[in-house]
């Protein structure tokens, strides 16, 4: 049990030893919840140490909405280009989908793979720039989920649940880590600007953990973060005096009560989120060649590479997790390409793959790899059978996802599908695994990560994941 | 009866090791049972502790006084002295309200030295509609209440906030809790409305069976997924049914019945087949979406749309496939379209039992759909038995109004408790059990076994009413206390030596600065109002032409409770503090403390508008003097007049800064956001 008069001189001995803007009175923030406090925590974002030594110290996860296909991208199948036009034999078992029927054809791929780089993996053409990367990526074959439909298959990837209301594994590592920012906030989310996905914004959100560990969700322009801006016609001196007089005012009534305390630290990190953090925004400070390399300032980079960019700047900056959403809108405007796979996929291949392949390069070149975890995914593959003649539906029950950096051996690949893409039938890999080697990655024990909810410890990983071994 | 043994495996981390402990719960009648479980044995009646009550005649000692002082005693603590009246007053008022006393309300109570004011006030208080509003506001965090229904779509259920505002008016008028929760539960059963092909038969529903019709819309309160393509029908519907049911079990009886889906409760004694014997219950019940306009106003309604309509429909089936500027321009078109439809007609969002399309239920191996055992019909849980806990016929009539008589019989111990417990956790900030939502084995101890006893058996003999209730409480010693930190003996104030102090919850901090700045829209009931929002926000829905700010501006200033409760789409300033998302049961918010918020206050677009309103009132009501403007708007805000440290450091403030800014100091003082 926490010592609360401890917390309370401490408290108090902290935050009068603070000039105005003090680094150390953050230290007595929020002392409301008795698991933090337990943990001997007293600011929740406070970086913390994790259960176990760590790999990474943060992620980025790219988020590619809608679902990209597997066969068109990581998995080559030469028995579907075979079988193409025909209907899927009986020996590969059964599947549901969502738009197609019983009796649809499989649909053969019209990439071209070749082997990548010295691990020799093999990537298609649709991805050149990724290809380049190959050896700092494994390459998980394997995945699979419980639905096929978009929302519950976005919760279940983020959350682990079917259902909205669960916290999504970035509220939860920032629970777990805190952030090594003073000035930024621990999880944010870059959304595409193109539109909504269909888990909408629970799917991001911190569920029943407290509200400091919601995503912050950037937008567009060049002011991502809300309320970092003094309103229009208020000085930033005149609102020094006024931040001044909030925390002598608030001092003068008491501030005996550790969370009184914490609430007047609250102010000093508020300022210099308010003149730190916009800092983090201006791409302008980087080198052309950086900007060039991003595809920023270049269609149809521009939009992906400024967001990957940014990513950087933020995991630089000891932001825990970052998503980095691509694909938004309707649902062609995402991966999910249900009328034509070559023509949605083309086009979202060349948004994307100069930013994650400058992403990677960006990262190692700097040193910061080997300590950031980069998972590329989506929330499921598409069907081996054609959807209207040229597209993919949704399919969840093998796909691809990658994971580059924060420990994981590059040049790897895991798991297999069936020799048409249809399941996972070599070391099958659920979204739970995936949870429960982020978190290993991290250093952070899935048993360990608890919040109490509804009468249950609740954890990430609702059923035991198993962590992939095989990245290591 | 037979005799239900269930091992039950706690395993709990200690200092790094896992220790499981094996706990054998016996419930039966008959046979030698094992120590049942505390919540589920029959609901003691108390008698009152002798503390000797006349040592302790200086202060107004009541029966509760005597439970807590009994237990303060014996960890060598005691009450605190009473708070001032001051204090008191701002407590209570908001505590009963969600709104801060005015300064000519606290004038009067402070100008009346009668031994009755207190009560006189108390009694005025919980007759206000405010009250309703307050503590409305508590049941739909309960049960999650939410206007939209989550997933991909949030569709927005036609007229459900006329849910909202029977809950409002179910504790305006002191609705006995039993009544409520039958209404709740089967009120669609209760009004006997004949429908056929989804349309009431009879022309016109008296007030009565409307009320009854809004009250079943409980059971439509969980997200819904609207599956596109291939539709998991069997899966969707249960689903469905899993929200119904698991609902029952958190809200009302405290037993988190969701772990039981899938396998036998691992903590508390539920087998699961009990779990779909209470399943069984919903088995018919649909939604009935029930028009409240007449057949010819209906027929005009579907001749002006129906062309609109069609042409939505055409439209969203040519855009998959399209891309870019054609697409945004369809999108906009269907936008505009779904703009220019009418307003949709006065719908009740109810439920019914639909015969034809009962759901056979099942024990399902693991939970899952596909894996189906026995068929099962409608029995209360075993654990509580009471009269009977036979198993009735799939047919049932009326069946869900067998569940409620059952939830509300004398011989439930844990609907009275579970309820009291609530109350006791809004005055306290802490339920007698810490646990509100659970009171099975793995829930917390009550720190007052007796007194909640005793509250709960006091409750049910004046007839199941709130109001005598939060009469008993807020009059008592204990609530009188004066607040500060804990003592060291009882860091978490378990033991109540003083009152806790607390932050304003989200809504009351919103509503409070709305009040303080004299925009506060008093206005009550009615459909839901959109506020705006940053057009980045709505760009986040999946249909953004869900958002419709409502054209009247003064609507946006109306209380919190009256803000439409959009899943997908909270506003930040709100969620900033801690509003709960309405996905799950919330039976206790968080109150936390971060730097987004002081964000929020200091540079958020709302802070800033309503400051300019609060220095705008000041300069009305205190002149242009820099000594009446601070002290009034420590009047209005805080309750009381500053303190001399206070009033030099605001006048010293305005002899550089602008009122305004002033304004917006009061906004973020402790003095304002807490509660003493």
């Amino acid at each position: 049990m926490w010592d609360r008069q401890r917390m309370i001189d401490r408290g108090r001995r902290e935050f009068l030893a603070q000039a105005f803007c003090g680094i150390g009175s953050l230290a007595v923030a929020a002392l409301a919840a008795g698991e933090r406090a337990e943990a001997g925590i007293t600011n929740p974002l406070e970086a913390r140490k994790a259960h176990e030594p760590a790999a990474a110290k943060s992620v980025i996860f790219l988020f590619m909405a809608g679902g990209p296909s597997h066969l068109e991208t990581f998995d080559p199948k030469p028995l579907l280009n075979e079988l193409s036009g025909q209907v899927r034999p009986t020996e590969f078992g059964d599947a549901k989908h969502q738009f197609i029927q019983a009796g649809a054809k499989l649909l053969g791929s019209a990439r071209k793979f070749a082997k990548q780089g010295e691990c020799g993996t093999e990537i298609s053409d649709l991805f050149p720039h990724t290809a380049r990367c190959v050896d700092d990526i494994a390459v998980i074959r394997s995945c699979y989920g419980e639905r096929v439909v978009h929302s519950a298959a976005q919760y279940e990837l983020f959350s682990g649940r079917l259902m909205p209301g669960s916290p999504s594994m970035g509220a939860w590592i920032a629970y777990g880590l805190g952030s090594e920012s003073q000035s930024l906030p621990a999880y944010v989310v870059l959304p595409d600007p193109k539109g909504a996905l269909e888990g909408g914004q629970p799917m991001y959100a911190n569920g029943f953990l407290p509200a400091v560990y919601q995503p912050t969700m950037f937008r567009g322009g060049s002011r991502p973060v809300r309320n970092l801006d003094l309103p229009a016609g208020v000085s930033a001196s005149g609102r020094r005096e006024t931040i001044r007089l909030i925390r002598e005012l608030n001092e003068a009534g008491g501030a005996d009560d550790p969370e009184f305390a914490a609430r007047i630290g609250t102010y000093d990190l508020a300022f210099r989120m308010q003149t730190e953090a916009p800092e983090v925004f201006e791409l302008g400070n980087e080198t052309a060649e950086t900007l060039a390399l991003y595809g920023v300032g270049t269609e149809p980079t521009d939009d992906y590479g400024r967001r990957c960019l940014m990513a950087r700047r933020l995991v630089e900056r000891g932001v825990r997790f970052t998503v980095v959403v691509s694909g938004g809108g309707a649902g062609n405007m995402q991966w999910d390409a249900h009328a034509d796979i070559e023509e949605n996929h083309q086009r979202m291949a060349r948004q994307t793959d100069q930013p994650v392949a400058a992403l990677l390069t960006d990262l190692k070149r700097r040193g910061l790899l080997e300590e950031t975890l980069v998972l590329w995914g989506g929330e499921f593959g598409r069907s081996p059978e054609a959807q209207d003649g040229k597209g993919r539906d949704h399919h969840n029950l093998g796909f691809s996802m990658w994971m580059a950096g924060g420990g994981v051996q590059g040049g790897r690949i895991v798991g297999a599908t069936d020799a048409i893409g249809l399941k996972a039938v070599e070391r099958p890999c659920h979204f739970r695994d995936i949870h429960a080697t982020i978190l290993r990655q991290l250093g952070l024990e899935q048993d360990e990560l608890t919040f109490p909810h509804q009468g249950r410890r609740e954890r990430l990983t609702f059923l035991h994941g198993t962590p992939l071994d095989e990245l290591l | 009866m037979t005799l239900h043994r269930y091992a039950v495996r706690i395993v709990r981390t200690l200092a790094g090791g896992c220790v499981a402990v094996l706990l054998a719960i016996g419930l039966a009648s008959g046979e030698d049972a094992v120590a049942t479980h505390w919540s589920l044995r029959p609901v003691a009646r108390p008698t009152v502790p002798d503390i000797g009550m006349a040592a302790e005649s200086s202060r107004d000692l009541q029966p509760i006084d005597a439970f807590i002082v009994e237990k303060l005693r014996a960890n060598g603590l005691n009450l605190s002295l009473p708070a001032d009246r001051e204090t008191w007053i701002r407590r209570v008022t908001l505590d009963l309200t969600g709104l801060p006393p005015t300064p000519d309300e606290i004038a009067n109570y402070l100008a009346d030295s009668s031994p009755q004011a207190d009560e006189i006030l108390v009694d005025r208080l919980l007759a206000s509609p405010a009250y309703g509003e307050q503590w409305g506001r508590h049941w739909l965090d309960v049960v999650r209440f939410a206007e939209s229904e989550g997933f991909e779509y949030d569709r927005h259920r036609a007229g459900a906030w006329r849910f909202r505002d029977y809950v409002i008016d179910a504790f305006h008028r002191d609705k006995p809790y039993d009544e409520f929760l039958l209404e709740q539960l089967a009120g669609d059963e209760l009004a006997a409305v004949e429908v056929s092909d989804g349309r009431v038969i009879s022309e016109g529903l008296s007030e009565r069976q409307r009320e009854l019709l809004v009250a079943s819309g409980f059971q439509r309160l969980g997200a819904v997924r609207r599956n596109a393509g291939n539709p998991e029908l069997a899966f969707s519907r249960h689903e469905v049914l899993t929200e119904m049911t698991d609902i029952v079990g958190t809200a009302i009886l405290g037993l988190s019945l969701g772990c039981a889906r899938c396998h036998d409760h691992k903590f508390d004694p539920i087998p699961q087949v009990d779990y779909y014997h209470l399943q069984a219950f919903m088995a018919a019940a649909q939604e009935f979406d029930c028009p409240l306009a007449n057949t010819a106003e209906q027929a005009r309604w579907k001749a002006t749309t129906e062309a609109i309509q069609k042409e939505i429909a055409e439209l969203k089936k040519s855009i998959p496939g399209l891309q870019g500027a054609e697409a945004d321009e369809r999108k906009a078109r269907i936008d505009e379209l779904q703009r220019s439809l009418p307003p949709p007609l006065p719908t009740i969002s109810a439920i019914r039992n639909d015969e034809n399309r009962r759901t056979p239920i099942h024990l399902l191996k693991r939970g899952n759909t596909e894996k189906r055992e026995q068929q099962v019909g409608p029995r209360s849980l075993a654990l509580v038995s009471t009269t009977s806990a036979l198993e009735l016929s799939p047919d049932t009539v009326a069946p869900r109004t067998s569940l409620a008589k059952w939830l509300v019989d004398p011989g439930n111990p844990l609907t009275p408790r579970v309820i009291v417990n609530r109350i006791w956790q809004r005055h306290f900030g802490r339920g007698i059990v810490a646990t509100p939502n659970d009171f099975g084995v793995n829930g917390a101890e009550p720190t007052h076994r007796e007194l909640l006893d005793w509250l709960a058996t006091r409750f049910v003999e004046s007839g199941w009413r709130f109001k005598p209730l939060h009469r008993l409480i807020v009059l008592s010693a204990t609530y009188r206390q004066a607040s500060g930190i804990p003592v060291a003996s009882d860091p978490e104030n378990r033991w109540l030596s003083r009152f806790p102090r607390r932050r304003l919850a989200a809504e009351e901090v919103r509503d409070a600065m709305l009040q303080v700045s004299g925009r506060l829209n008093l206005k009550q009931g009615g459909p839901s109002v959109m506020v705006p929002v940053d057009v980045d926000q709505v760009m986040l829905l999946y249909a953004p032409a869900q958002w419709e700010v409502t054209a009247d501006a003064s609507e946006h200033d109306r209380r919190s409770i009256y803000l439409i409760a959009k899943r997908n789409l909270r506003l930040s300033f709100l969620e900033m503090f801690d509003q709960p998302d309405a996905q799950s049961s919330c039976a206790q918010r968080e109150a936390s403390t971060h730097a987004l918020q002081s964000l929020e206050l200091l540079n958020g677009a709302f802070s800033n508008d309503l400051a300019k309103a609060f220095a705008t009132r000041l300069l009305r009501e205190a002149g242009d003097g820099a000594c009446e403007q601070v002290t009034r708007a420590w009047q209005l805000a805080a309750g009381r007049p500053p303190t001399e440290r206070e009033l030099r450091l605001g006048m010293e403030f305005l002899k550089t800064q602008p009122l305004e800014e002033f304004a917006l100091a009061v906004f973020n003082l402790n003095a304002f956001l807490y509660v003493n």
